[in-house]
């Protein structure tokens, strides 16, 4: 109960807290002097994005840098012991490669189906009901779809009924049921589908309300030159979404680079299917070892930094066509 | 430059067609080659992607033996044998209840505060100018990328020395240092696309930033600010590492899907109740989506095609 | 223009702001210690069946005593309770017991508090002589972190105990349940019937996956080596590639093999633990036998309510390798930890230790009692099990729920990958070796 009443009070209070703090905080501006006032208002308006972005970000991703040089409590300085170990282990090496394969396999495809189905769908009558079907599991949590697919890849062995979507569609054309999470062949890659299944819903939305803004005149005249469609897909339509789609790929490379629920949920990393993620997660509460979570952290970092120096890059170019 | 929200496709698809003379092209390229491939292509896609949840679903109102025995597929003909069993037992499995109610008291104040202090500071960044504001915002847009993972030591160690380690307001707090960054900067964005003409005149007469910001600027953005919030409450009730990390190990205050998670890998097994518990899970995502559809499509353009 | 210039609505709004603070500022702490003598508070980490006869044995205590037990039940209630340690925040006056790391810190420092202070000597001594002596008695000298004994005082109070390596079977399908396999050679040379496998298992349980096939290779190591080779084992003074453990690797491999097992390994690693025994029980039978502890039995109620020990289903103790080391058996002991004296703990420990209250947990199923003396138990099955605990010479702990974290999770992972490919055993152990030197050490 004492919780329902902090949640609501919160709900509602800390709106009210807000506005007392700008109004209060205003009226102790505007009292200011001119130039004084011009240099504190900004910061009293951004001080609690700030500080809470500060708080939770800034200083603890500095802090974790440190900490990866440190000893499993953290009370030891041990080099570069930590990292030593992500990059000889077994275990983390395997890791690694999987958070490569995501990245390769899950960005391709969950951006490349986006494009296609923009494309195709701007064909159709139905598309805005076709639209609604590929977004459906975008708003579904990583649990609940992995625990759809658990149902998807179900696995009995040969003979009995099987009650998984896919060995049974296998079973009615002859083919021997597979333990798709189990096998080292399929389990990959079945996981890397489940992420593309959520994602793609987002890709194509993207891309297709870009689709819509090219001009229409563009593609008249280039079919007026007698270019066949697929000539125009290829030499205008594409060229012209490619912005939009290395926007589109960056934000699935986020993805796949964070990829943690569904693997947690359907194998927990047996069987060779671990990622970054996981091995972190791993690290952190089974092992209890700090300094090595902060290591893995640390890599996974600076997997990311060429994306962020893109992210800021592109932010640049935006300021100066402003 | 402007981030205008774009106007969601949702015009209905006869004036689509029309106006565009792309998909005047297409019919061409259709009688050319004939639409069936085109059909086919997009009916193997929507099956795949409907498939999986209607399969869910169906076996979410079926009995454990059922499940055990035959495919969802064969309730399509009689004896169906639908039942509620599953619904009844997940809801009386200890902490499955209290978990949905503290899933709402984590995304509710969380979403709140969040947005709360994004608008703020958008305001801020949009229309003042002040040393190293360039400097913030880009630490902000790099912030955008920083994985989750790489400061959960540290706010898991600040959480226990404020005390509050295994609070909900601990998961208030490090949603909105995680949700932040992305929030002010389309936020900022956004604001920085209205009008400037509006607040000079504002100013002419003598409004303060309060008036400006209250009654200028947040009626003005409260589309935007609609959008996100969507996507900030469906980000939080979905989330599953942070609530694991902050809350994974406490008694009373874990959200409803890491208790889900807890079904999966608890030591009692008990998989078979996962079905209806996914299903409540995403009952009020796919609501919200079904709802709010034409606000999430804007809401995803505006983010992330910009003008 | 501007509308917030007016003092009433300033106030109200500096009301509102101190409302906040503090109504956000209490929302801190959840769990509380009453230090009452009419409320209590305990941690458990039992769900389900498991659970509910928790609160049976409970129930009679609240009414006798007018005191309120109020339960939590927690995955990792020894994660949390370190956490709180940590933070200083408060514990619950009953919990679970910590993990080994902790043991000796805790009980020097006094957040554990031992039975010598919170029971009476009467209560102490009658504990002390009815409760299985491998639960109480360290080994040697006065310590020993297995069983939560520091210098000569006791730290945790079993309430309940589980057999370990028991072979289940289904009467109908194997007949000679009154003559069971000596040996585990005899064992494996059974022959079943044309379409059935000899054995059943189910090795997925999310991220603890692989830990009933921990169990099997346990009793296969402390039967077949003996208890000094596994408590060396567990101690990380055995390594994974010697003769010893690699051997016990390879009787699990006949145990768990592709041919041996209903629907083979792939089956084995889809298979969720509780679901394992399904075969056991189908016309025509999938397998004839399944390794699980004594609690097995709930699962085999929870698919068929009507089920009769004895007729409808039965168990026998773990079959013999080497006679030498017959006397070793594996259990494992449910039990409380108090973190706060209190007189309402007091009563509630010194209840939860007594035969009548343990004889509700049995009555319950699926469990047997840590005092010796409670022997009437409710199946045949049971009964079994508590004689061979009886009538054990070295009563051993689960190997896997005692090495350090890593090597635990190693040795669990190494079971899903040799059940799913035997030909790699070499460079299994040779990774588990690996991760020993590491995990021990740091």
């Amino acid at each position: 109960m004492e919780k329902v009443i902090t949640a609501v009070g919160a709900t509602v209070l800390i709106p009210v807290f807000v506005l007392g703090y700008i109004v209060l905080g205003e009226k102790l501006i505007e009292r200011l002097s001119g130039r004084l006032q011009g240099f504190v208002r900004p910061y009293f308006w951004t001080a609690p994005a700030i500080i809470f972005a500060g708080a939770i970000m800034v200083v603890p991703t500095i802090l974790t840098a440190i900490n990866s040089f440190q000893s499993r409590d953290l009370s030891k300085w041990v080099g570069f012991a930590n990292y030593k170990y992500f990059f000889t282990f077994p275990d983390t090496l395997i890791s690694l490669r999987n958070s490569i394969y995501w990245l390769i396999f899950f960005t391709f495809f969950a951006v490349g189906f986006g494009l296609l189905l923009a494309i195709l769908l701007d064909r159709v009558r139905y598309e805005n009901w076709a639209k609604i079907a590929i977004f459906l599991p975008y708003p579904i949590s990583a649990v609940a779809a992995s625990i759809i697919w658990k149902f998807m890849f179900d696995y009995k062995p040969a003979g009995a009924v099987q009650t998984g979507t896919l060995n049974a569609v296998l079973g009615t054309v002859g083919i021997q049921p597979i333990a798709w999470l189990v096998n080292s062949t399929t389990n990959n890659p079945a996981l890397i589908f489940i992420g593309i299944w959520t994602q793609v819903g987002f890709a194509m939305v993207i891309i297709s309300a870009s689709l819509k803004g090219i001009s229409p005149e563009l593609l008249e005249a280039a079919r007026i030159d007698g270019a066949n469609e697929f000539a125009v897909i290829r030499t205008i339509v594409t060229p012209l979404l490619w912005p939009t789609v290395t926007v589109v790929g960056t934000t699935m490379i986020i993805y796949a680079l964070k990829q943690f629920d569904i693997v947690y949920v359907l194998t927990s990393g047996a069987y060779d299917t671990s990622t970054i993620a996981n091995q972190m997660f791993l690290q952190l509460t089974s092992s209890g070892h700090l300094g090595r979570a902060a290591a893995v952290g640390v890599v996974l970092f600076l997997a990311i930094v060429p994306l962020l120096i893109i992210n800021v890059r592109r932010f640049q170019q935006q300021e100066e066509m402003r | 430059m402007s981030v205008a929200v774009r106007t969601p496709p949702a015009a209905p698809p006869r004036e689509v067609a029309r106006a565009n003379g792309f998909s005047q092209g297409v019919d061409r390229l259709a009688h050319n080659l004939g639409r069936l491939p085109l059909h086919i292509i997009i009916a193997i896609f929507v099956a795949v992607w409907l498939v999986p949840t209607i399969g869910l679903i169906i076996n979410s109102f079926r009995s454990v033996h059922d499940m055990g025995v035959s495919g969802w597929w064969t309730t399509i003909f009689p004896p169906h044998g639908f039942t509620l069993d599953s619904f009844r037992q997940v809801l009386q499995i200890e902490g499955v209840a209290s978990s949905i109610l503290n899933s709402l008291l984590i995304t509710i104040p969380a979403t709140v505060i969040q947005l709360t202090v994004a608008t703020m500071a958008a305001y801020a960044f949009a229309w003042m100018n002040f040393r190293g504001r360039n400097l913030i915002f880009i630490v902000i847009v790099g912030l955008m990328v920083v994985p989750i993972q790489m400061i959960l030591i540290p706010v898991l160690k600040l959480f226990a020395i404020l005390g509050i380690a295994g609070t909900i307001p601990a998961v208030w707090i490090a949603h909105t240092g995680i949700g932040l960054p992305f929030e002010v900067f389309l936020l900022r964005n956004y604001i920085g696309g209205l009008p400037k003409e509006i607040f000079e005149s504002a100013e002419v007469d003598g409004a303060g930033h309060a008036a400006r910001f209250l009654q200028l600027v947040l009626p003005m953005t409260l589309p935007a600010i609609a959008s996100l919030t969507i996507f900030v409450f469906l980000g939080v009730w979905n989330d599953l590492l942070v609530a694991l990390s902050f809350l994974g190990v406490s008694p009373t205050n874990k959200p409803f899907t890491v208790v889900i998670t807890t079904l999966v890998t608890s030591f009692g097994g008990g998989w078979q109740f996962l079905t209806a518990a996914a299903v409540m899970q995403m009952a009020l995502p796919l609501t919200v989506f079904i709802l709010l559809q034409r606000f999430m499509v804007r809401g995803i353009t505006s983010g992330a095609v910009k003008g | 223009m501007d509308l917030f210039a007016g003092r009433r609505f300033l106030r109200s709004l500096t009301v509102g702001l101190t409302t906040a603070v503090l109504l956000v500022s209490c929302g801190g702490s959840s769990s509380t210690s009453s230090g009452s003598s009419t409320d209590l508070t305990v941690w458990v980490a039992w769900g389900g069946q498991e659970l509910k006869a928790f609160k049976d044995v409970v129930k009679p205590f609240e009414s006798k005593n007018g005191i309120t037990v109020h339960i939590t039940t927690t995955r990792s209630g020894d994660l949390q309770e370190a956490d709180n340690v940590a933070a200083g925040t408060s514990l619950p006056d009953v919990g679970v017991v910590p993990s080994q790391d902790k043991v000796k810190d805790w009980a020097t420092k006094g957040i554990m508090k031992p039975m010598e202070t919170y029971m009476s000597g009467d209560a102490l001594n009658a504990y002390l002589k009815n409760t299985y002596e491998s639960l109480t008695k360290p080994l040697n000298g006065d310590t020993d972190t297995k069983i939560f004994v520091v210098g000569g005082k006791h730290y945790s109070a079993w309430v309940k105990t589980q057999l370990k390596g028991m072979f289940w079977y289904n009467p109908k399908v194997f007949t000679q349940g009154s003559n069971p396999p000596k040996t585990l050679d005899d064992l494996l040379a059974i022959q079943p019937p044309a379409g059935t496998k000899l054995f059943c298992q189910g090795l997925s349980s999310g991220d603890a996956s692989g830990w009933p096939a921990v169990d099997m290779i346990d009793n296969i190591v402390m039967k077949q080596s003996g208890e000094t080779v596994y408590n060396n084992w567990i101690d990380g003074k055995q390594k994974w590639s010697s003769p010893e453990i690699k051997s016990a690797y390879q009787t699990l491999g006949k145990l768990l093999s592709n041919n041996n097992t209903y629907g083979g390994s792939n089956n084995v690693l889809s298979t969720a633990f509780s679901e394992a025994q399904r075969p056991l029980f189908t016309t025509p039978p999938g397998c004839m036998f399944l390794e699980q502890a004594t609690f097995e039995e709930n699962f085999i109620i929870q698919d068929n309510a009507s089920a009769k020990a004895g007729t409808d289903y039965d168990a026998f103790a773990h079959p013999s390798i080497n006679s030498q080391y017959d006397g070793n058996v594996n259990w494992f002991g449910d039990s409380m930890v108090v973190f706060n004296d209190t007189p309402a703990v007091r009563k509630f420990m010194e209840y939860v230790t007594s035969a009548d209250a343990q004889q509700i947990w049995v009555n319950d199923g699926g469990t047997l009692a840590a005092l010796k003396t409670v022997t009437n138990y409710p199946d045949p099955i049971l009964k079994k099990a508590a004689q061979a605990i009886a009538g054990a010479k070295h009563l051993l702990v689960t190997a896997g729920d005692f090495m350090p974290a890593d090597m635990q999770h190693a040795f669990r992972a190494s079971m899903l990958d040799y059940v799913k490919d035997p030909s790699k055993l070499d460079s299994i152990l040779a990774h588990l070796d690996q991760v020993q030197s590491a995990a021990y050490s740091s």
